[in-house]
């Protein structure tokens, strides 16, 4: 009886014997984990493939998929006669392209139960498919083909015209939107100055020609990144070798953004004032665009308790000395590759708009003179560390970080380096920061009834 | 445009064979038949009033949806040619011979199109039989 025993662990011996090379911290290759499975930790992957694309993933053993592709092809990247091109791509996603025809991407993504959704920034178009890990196959597919050879049929693209209305019309209901559009415009010369929306007068004036020419110039492999999240790196290295090296180069290079400082004020008879003022601040990825991020939370940036009173904000707090009616004011901070604007955004009744602006520049102005204790600094960087984990905790959050880091530098720095960089920001830097925007060109933009707002040179 | 149909004796083909001879040959398609396509090309006789076959197609929901699609230069001489055969037939009258159209110059503009368009009918098709 022993005997026998013997021989049937005698194959498990062999085959624990045969193990011995493979690392016990990480999963067989190939090897098909079950949801429930027990799993170990992995961590980004980033790899810079030869031809300039980038390739970002984190295995993170979760039962849905998610692959993203980030390409340099944001709205700055508009030609004048171009404009709006990017809204029309951003619409034309769905479109029939080289190995698939409209209806059979919607329905087959449909099929899997994926979505596939585009968005874009001023500097980055994103490429989003997720669906569940099995599946991921037929929904990459799609992806690829949509980045890489879409048709953009004429006919297709004149029917997408009621849909850019509609999304216009959408955009014009939203004062925020308008006012940050506005301010984007009136404060540069070019390249950060082109809208996010397709302008009145190029809505029928898109043709397919446009759309081609603008993604042979900016879709090429230096410019793009490929990021997954619950993929395996491997797998998506070799979809990047071998699906995305169609156009190499860098394309046509944006111009740099020229900060001019202007102001735009869009009349309204709405009776709250929505207004921003602000001015250039710093590139992000530099340490003054840290400092820039905590004076932001210094300064206050919305409410972090509901209903609340919002005592930590010293906007706030300063903008309620000067009016007793409703009010809304928040620090403004917008990082690009190349400038980045700083300000205050303001919500006010109309008739004390002027009270309310000038408080809240007075505020800045008193965080520049020194005004800032130790304890706020705390505060503000314990705020900003927390809003930027946070924001990691969502998978779309995470996709997006992992994209624009890979997008901006090809590599991936850990939330804990971050945290490091953001507590290094000393109180010197955080009154550089505010210093500069006192002292810098300002530009605004204003909507609703301008009855009672200053222009910006009587702020 | 439900006029064209009225002032034609054919319905010009949408594919082409002729009967008598089935037995005996294939579709006429090949260089031997040239002669003969030729031929009943000039019978049908709407070159005489200066058409071209794809002007003259039924217009059913596939051949709409592929006019629809028609580039705007190729749609506009379309319109042109039907307008003046229009004309023509309501005065009796046809084009003088130096401006009939040439079986050679009788390009199918239509046919890409309208290929497309069947081809995502039936792909809609084959899908919704799932």
């Amino acid at each position: 009886m022993k005997g026998i025993r013997g021989i049937s662990q005698l194959s498990r011996r062999f085959y624990a014997a045969a193990r011995t090379g493979q690392s016990l911290a990480q999963p067989l290759a190939g090897l098909k984990l079950s949801p429930g499975a027990a799993h170990s930790y992995q961590d980004v992957h980033v790899t810079r493939l030869p031809s300039g694309l980038v390739i970002a993933s984190l295995e993170n053993y979760s039962p849905a998929s998610k692959i993203g592709v980030f390409v340099k092809a944001g709205c700055r990247y508009e030609t004048p006669d171009n404009q709006g091109v990017t809204h029309l791509l951003r619409l034309a996603s769905n479109l029939t392209t080289k190995g698939a025809s409209a209806f059979k991407i919607c329905r087959g993504v449909e099929a899997v139960g994926g979505s596939l959704s585009v968005t874009s920034t001023r500097e980055n178009m994103i490429y989003t498919v997720d669906c569940l890990r099995d599946d991921i196959d037929t929904v990459m597919e799609y992806l690829i083909n949509v980045t890489t050879a879409p048709e953009f049929r004429p006919w297709e693209v004149s029917d997408l015209t009621p849909r850019v209305k509609m999304d216009k019309a959408q955009a014009a209901h939203n004062t925020q939107i308008a006012v940050v559009e506005a301010l984007h415009g009136a404060a540069y010369k070019n390249a950060l100055c082109n809208s996010l929306y397709c302008p009145d007068h190029m809505v029928d004036n898109i043709h397919s020609e446009h759309l081609h020419q603008f993604v042979q110039n900016n879709f090429t492999s230096a410019r793009m990144a490929l990021v997954g999240l619950g993929i395996d790196h491997a797998v998506l290295k070799q979809v990047g070798e071998q699906f995305l090296n169609i156009r190499s180069g860098a394309g046509t290079t944006g111009a740099k953004a020229q900060y001019r400082g202007g102001e735009i004020r869009l009349a309204g008879t709405s009776s709250l004032l929505h207004s921003a003022v602000v001015s250039q601040s710093a590139a992000a990825g530099t340490s003054e665009a840290l400092a820039f991020s905590v004076l932001q939370q210094v300064l206050g940036a919305g409410p972090h308790v509901k209903r609340g009173s919002n005592t930590s904000s010293k906007l706030v707090q300063g903008v309620a000395k000067a009016t007793a009616d409703p009010f809304d004011v928040s620090a403004f901070n917008a990082s690009y590759s190349d400038s980045g604007l700083f300000g205050i955004y303001t919500i006010s009744q109309a008739a004390a708009a002027g009270d309310v602006i000038k408080a809240a520049v007075a505020q800045v102005k008193a965080v520049a003179d020194g005004g800032v204790t130790a304890a706020d600094l705390t505060r503000a960087k314990a705020q900003l560390k927390g809003q930027f984990l946070m924001s990691m905790e969502t998978s779309e959050g995470l996709l997006e970080v992992l994209g624009t880091q890979a997008l901006a530098s090809g590599t991936y720095i850990s939330p804990e380096e971050i945290s490091k960089n953001i507590d290094n920001v000393s109180l010197t830097d955080v009154a550089n920061a505010a210093k500069k925007f006192v002292s810098g060109k300002k530009t605004m933009a204003s909507s609703g009834n301008l009855i009672k707002t200053p222009f910006v040179d009587e702020i | 445009m439900a006029m064209t149909s009225i002032l034609l004796s054919h319905d010009a083909p949408r594919s082409f064979s002729v009967v008598k001879m089935a037995s005996r040959a294939p579709a006429a398609t090949g260089r031997l038949m040239l002669g003969f396509r030729k031929w009943y090309y000039n019978m049908c006789g709407f070159n005489k009033l200066g058409l071209m076959r794809d002007d003259t197609i039924y217009e059913d929901s596939d051949v709409k949806e592929a006019l629809r699609r028609l580039p705007e230069d190729m749609s506009n001489e379309r319109t042109f040619r039907i307008k003046r055969a229009l004309d023509l037939s309501m005065k009796q009258q046809i084009l003088p011979k130096d401006k009939w159209t040439k079986f050679e110059e009788d390009v199918s503009y239509l046919s890409p199109y309208l290929n497309e368009v069947i081809r995502e009918r039936k792909e809609k098709e084959e899908w919704m039989k799932k």
